[in-house]
């Protein structure tokens, strides 16, 4: 099982101040507000350690249909540049993210190797990009594969009664779109 | 203040931070801040706070977990308020 997150910077800069008094405490653990503070790029680092927290969510919302707002219980943990691993309760989640000057990208998955097949897109037709990406993998029709939404949001797609997607994650943020998808 | 003034006063809260303004005209208690009004959730945080200082309340983890819509919102002042 998978769960992605994008962070548009430009975007990220815009709307939310890291900075302000509260922002931090709230949403992470004393450890990494003191990795925050000390980095030499904090701001970078929030929203890394943010998109961590929000793509093993994503993964713990497609498995339960409870929803709720905890960043502060899913805890990160930094292996290197790229590779983390994120608790909550008694699961771990492994993470893997890309920091760029304009975005930052991160996949989690609760197996510790997979395979997902990831691709960036315009943030405006995402599903059409993932219906067609299904038929081409399926051969089945486009037109045919639907999506379904949990209680708690989390996509599906359909062909009929067959399940396509064993796994699905959809981001967007500003203008970046990206999907990930474990085939069924 | 009543249940009518708090919905008013977070409506306020919530405006700037809202992506989907056809679902903000709509607002009631049965609202949801991501579902609905599409709020990222990078910013619920900022309405979390938001909510602190324009009550002067202060607003646990726990009760964080679960203001995802208006009502749970809602409630938690008044639940907050009644305490101060």
């Amino acid at each position: 099982m998978i769960g992605n997150d994008i962070i548009d910077l430009s975007v990220a800069k815009l709307e939310s101040n890291w900075q302000r008094r509260g922002f931090l405490d709230k949403q992470f653990t004393e450890n990494e507000q003191q990795l925050i503070l000390s980095a030499t790029n904090s701001f970078v680092l929030v929203w890394k350690l943010w998109s961590m927290k929000e793509a093993a969510y994503k993964i713990y919302a497609q498995k339960n249909e409870m929803r709720f707002f905890a960043p502060k219980k899913f805890v990160c943990l930094l292996i290197s540049k790229k590779k983390g691993l994120v608790y909550f309760k008694d699961q771990i989640f492994y993470t893997s993210t890309i920091v760029t000057q304009d975005y930052i990208f991160t996949l989690a998955s609760l197996e510790k190797v997979t395979k997902p097949y990831s691709k960036f897109v315009n943030p405006q037709v995402i599903d059409r990009m993932i219906k067609i990406k299904l038929e081409d993998v399926t051969a089945l029709s486009a037109i045919e594969i639907e999506q379904k939404k949990s209680k708690n949001g989390a996509p599906s797609y359909h062909y009929k009664d067959i399940l396509l997607t064993r796994s699905c994650s959809i981001s967007h943020h500003g203008n970046y779109g990206v999907y990930s998808l474990l085939y069924a | 203040m009543t249940r009518i003034e708090l919905i008013t006063s977070l409506q306020k809260i919530v405006k700037p931070y809202v992506q989907d303004q056809e679902a903000f005209k709509n607002l009631s208690e049965e609202t949801d801040f991501i579902n609905d009004l599409k709020i990222n959730s990078a910013n619920l945080v900022d309405v979390i706070l938001d909510v602190e200082d324009e009550f002067d309340i202060e607003i646990d983890n726990e009760s964080m977990e679960k203001m995802l819509s208006v009502k749970a919102a809602i409630d938690i002042i008044e639940t907050k308020l009644a305490d101060s």
